[in-house]
């Protein structure tokens, strides 16, 4: 418990905050006890030796009266003259020393007038600290023609006393990652501290003083209300440290709890972020609107973002406004359109339009259950790219635990650990901003990432259990659990839950290997392929990994860190793509799975197609396969939610898969991804995921029957793709300048049976028939092939033999050639 | 007073903490570095293109600890931070001639 102060002028508030706890007592007392001894030395020592030409003035928290315990004493010595101030320079020291033994921490500056009415850019806190100025002692007249100078400077000079203002907050709020949510605050200087109060004071005087003076402003009663939580805790923090000592630390909250009998330190946490937040944003409202009244360009631009409006919202200085709110109370669909907004165009909500949807968010979480096809609408809003915005908006409106209440016992939640510095919930925001804001090499595998929507959700609840009842299996347990049920609850899809419950479940993996397995060990590199399975999975768990040790605290992701997982990412990702030709299913495996139809079928596939497909998709492929006995070959088209997808089931021959590619291309068709495989009777399974540029297959469905015919037809070798494509224009080859230089490498060591030929090329329509036709063409058989594109980059990975055997070397180089010219890269 | 340093691997820096911990040394200065010696790097092919891996992660641990202890120190940190492989480290060890703890200005071993 605190004790009583060991005495002395400075710390008189320290006993009366302990017997009262009312800090605001606490600081008036103070300040009048520090005005009496200031006045009793000026009396004595100074104004003896200049009994006029000199006032001593109180400044900055002095001079507002709010002087907590262990704060430093910021005078004013004001001087008629440069000349009088360089005079009595031994008479100002010996002042200041009394100061000094009577336990005051002085911090003074000695000026003339002028000086004071002068904009010092380099020096802004002197001019800020003026606005709080206050008369002690001395020269009446002196003070009162600097009392007559000062509204007049203000006046003249508001612009850049707000713009130097600013930069100093937003350097401030830089400093601290532009957050409240720190696990151990400073109640001063963190966003949402007392600074921050002080600063929405501080533009509310600029901005209403009017000529003849400055005046203190007043507050919103929320914001005062906030004021006086914080500054208890400050009184609090300096009795317990005995100094100027500000820091929340995790002893001061277990300190503060038992002393105020104030519970569990975490739910009077929550109750300090609460007050934190209300400054914070009025701190944030007013800075926005302080720049933007000061920055012509950001008027232009600003009356330009007011077109981005609709007929439901509106734009008004950078922020999004509701036209009709009363619609809110029918149509919670509203709800997510305003979050939509925010999502494509980055534009923030007005504090109307979040005050509107907290107001109704009591009877709208009853509504979110009745919104149909809620899943595809927040996939359309996070696939956006503002979605990290439009999340944290739903965050601070309370609508997101609105829509998952599972989510509600994260918020402001402290969890004690050395290394991280954010709250669970802030921690959990920073990491969908850290995903959306990826570098280096991670970079191209976010842009792989054809549905960002399905890692959102899984970083919105990967922390989740965190808080939750701790049960076996720790958070990553609970957050499943958690996640799981809101995934059914929104209707989410099984096999985007399948996908969102693996990452939530194995969050921690590629963290604990990085940190307590040798990643240089083929072992480690295997038994992560094992566990992870197939490339997609392993990129997006990579971006996870990424996003959630980058919001640990800025410096977590450190350039060592970041290197160390892009190895494991390369390594595995080697060991999965190799493993597509290496390791294939025995006849075992169906037999003791106990389908023992399967095995004529699946024998030989690699090991890949298992893991990749469901029963019922095997099932399908089965009865493809079926059909292509009494054709020759069958094909299955299907729309996909943003795709088209081509299964083929054939018997190999030379020639087939690039038949199909070359059918795709001949109808217009993009092809961004696709599989080739054969079985152990030489039957081949292709899949084709392809794009629709012209939306041909949408428009005229008659189209989609005479494509499947057509790919059947070539594919059995009853039709010539050659004859298809001679009637298509000619797709320009890549100029030597492309954007992205092509590569090609053979490698004959990755494969005990094939050669693996890679090539990374600018994407182009028909570039996928180009090269198995080359491969082809070149007396090559295409045994695996995985394709892949990111962006306009085509990244196409194949598995050829020449006669049974690895490619010879006159073969490769042949091959070598023709597939260089092809990528227009040259011989 | 000696001063250790150790480069290890980075998988091993939890048990070797543990073992220093376990027979009383606490104090110790982490480092994240890159490096190699006998094992040299390698090269990893991604996507068609080739990544140099010839500096290989490593952590560094230094801390100073009083000259009766440095056998034992250095036995249970060998011990802690050995795989068999290559690549496993490197332990070197230097005389110290003065430490102060800044806060209280203790001198010598007292600092520690």
């Amino acid at each position: 418990m605190l004790t009583s102060s060991p005495g002395g002028n400075g710390t008189v508030s320290h006993d009366t905050f302990l017997a009262t706890g009312d800090a605001l007592i606490a600081l008036a007392e103070r300040t009048l006890a520090v005005d009496a001894v200031v006045s009793r030395a000026a009396a004595e020592i100074l104004l003896p030796a200049v009994p006029s030409g000199a006032a001593v003035l109180a400044v900055g928290g002095y001079g507002r009266r709010q002087l907590f315990p262990y704060s430093d004493i910021d005078l004013l010595l004001l001087f008629q003259s440069e000349r009088l101030a360089v005079e009595q320079k031994e008479t100002v020291a010996a002042f200041l020393q009394r100061l000094w033994d009577a336990g005051l921490r002085i911090s003074q500056s000695v000026r003339t007038p002028g000086e004071c009415a002068e904009l010092h850019e380099h020096n802004a806190e002197l001019n800020v600290s003026l606005l709080d100025q206050r008369f002690l002692t001395g020269d009446r007249a002196l003070y009162a023609a600097l009392a007559e100078k000062l509204p007049r400077f203000v006046q003249a000079n508001r612009e850049s006393l707000v713009r130097n203002l600013a930069r100093l907050a937003r350097e401030r709020h830089a400093k601290y990652g532009n957050t409240l949510y720190h696990l151990e605050p400073n109640v001063k200087e963190t966003p949402g501290g007392l600074r921050d109060y002080q600063l929405v004071c501080w533009l509310s005087q600029l901005r209403e003083a009017p000529a003849g003076r400055i005046e203190a402003a007043d507050t919103a009663p929320e914001l005062a209300q906030a004021f006086r939580h914080l500054a208890r805790l400050r009184c609090f923090l300096h009795c317990l440290a005995g100094r100027d000592s500000n820091l929340l630390s995790f002893e001061a909250q277990d300190a503060i709890a038992e002393q105020w009998d104030a519970g569990d330190t975490a739910r009077w946490m929550r109750e300090y972020y609460r007050h934190a937040r209300a400054i914070y944003r009025g701190a944030v409202r007013d800075l926005d609107r302080a720049e933007a009244a000061s920055s012509s360009l950001l008027v232009q631009f600003r009356d330009w973002r007011s077109r981005l409006g609709n007929a439901d919202i509106s734009v008004h200085r950078e922020r999004a406004h509701l036209r009709a709110p009363q619609r809110l109370e029918m149509e919670p669909e509203l709800v997510l359109l305003l979050f939509e907004f925010t999502a494509r165009h980055g534009v923030r909500l007005s504090l109307e339009a979040e005050q509107q949807v907290a107001a109704r968010l009591p009877r709208l979480r009853g509504q979110f259950g009745e919104i149909g096809g809620l899943w595809r609408a927040l996939e359309a809003i996070w696939s956006l790219p503002y979605a990290p915005l439009a999340v944290r908006s739903m965050h601070e409106t309370g609508v997101l635990t609105g829509l998952f209440p599972e989510l509600a016992h994260m918020e402001c939640l402290v969890v004690r650990d050395f290394y991280h510095r954010y709250t669970v919930d802030e921690h959990t925001l920073v990491a969908i901003q850290n995903l959306w804001e990826i570098g280096g090499p991670f970079r191209d595998l976010r842009s792989e990432v054809t549905r960002p929507a399905l890692l959102l959700f899984a970083l919105l609840f990967h922390d989740s259990g965190k808080g939750a009842s701790s049960g076996p299996g720790g958070h990553v347990a609970g957050s499943v659990k958690l996640a799981q049920a809101a995934a059914e609850r929104i209707r989410m899809p099984a096999q985007d839950r399948e996908i969102v419950l693996f990452l939530i479940r194995k969050h921690l993996e590629l963290s604990a290997v990085m940190q307590s397995r040798d990643v240089f060990d083929p072992q480690t590199v295997d038994e992560l392929a094992r566990q992870l399975e197939t490339v997609e999975r392993l990129k997006l768990l990579t971006l996870v990994t990424y996003a959630d040790i980058s919001a640990v605290n800025p410096a977590a992701m450190s350039p060592w860190r970041a290197e160390q997982l892009w190895q494991v990412y390369m390594m595995v990702y080697n060991a999965l793509t190799r493993e597509l030709e290496t390791d294939r299913i025995p006849a075992r495996a169906p037999l003791e799975a106990g389908r023992p139809e399967q095995v004529g079928f699946l024998e030989g596939f690699p090991t890949r197609y298992l893991r990749t497909h469901t029963e019922s998709e095997i099932a399908g492929h089965m009865a493809l396969e079926a059909q292509s006995r009494a054709r020759g070959a069958a094909v299955e088209i299907r729309r996909l939610e943003a795709a088209w997808q081509m299964t083929l089931v054939a018997r190999d021959r030379p020639g087939l898969f690039a038949g199909a590619a070359g059918t795709l291309a001949g109808f217009g068709m993009n092809i961004v991804k696709a599989e080739a495989f054969a079985n152990r009777r030489g039957v081949v399974l292709d899949t084709f995921m392809f794009e629709d540029p012209m939306r041909t297959l949408d428009l005229n469905p008659t189209e989609l029957e005479r494509l499947r015919t057509l790919a059947e037809r070539v594919i059995a070798g009853r039709s010539d793709v050659r004859e298809l494509l001679r009637h298509r224009p000619r797709p320009a080859l890549p100029s030597r300048k492309a954007r992205i230089p092509a590569r090609v490498s053979f490698n004959s060591a990755a494969s005990g049976t094939a050669t693996l030929i890679e090539i990374v090329t600018e994407d182009r329509p028909g570039l996928l028939y180009d090269l198995a036709s080359a491969i082809s063409a070149n007396g090559a058989n295409i045994e695996v092939v995985l394709i892949d594109t990111e962006a306009h980059k085509a990244i196409d990975v194949f598995y050829v033999t020449a006669e049974g055997k690895k490619l010879d070397e006159p073969r490769r180089q042949r091959l070598d050639e023709a597939l260089r010219k092809v990528c227009g890269a040259g011989g | 007073m000696k001063k250790i340093e150790a480069i290890i691997q980075p998988f091993k820096l939890d048990e070797v903490k543990e073992a220093l911990k376990g027979i009383g040394i606490d104090g110790m200065t982490i480092t994240e570095v890159r490096g190699h010696g006998r094992q040299k790097g390698h090269k990893e092919i991604y996507r068609g293109q080739e990544y140099n891996v010839d500096l290989l992660p490593k952590v560094k641990i230094e801390m100073v600890i009083p000259s009766g202890r440095y056998e034992e120190v250095l036995k249970t940190l060998a011990a802690a931070a050995r795989s068999g492989k290559i690549g496993d480290g490197k332990i070197f060890v230097y005389d110290v001639a003065e430490a102060v703890r800044i806060r209280n200005d203790d001198r010598g071993e007292a600092a520690l």
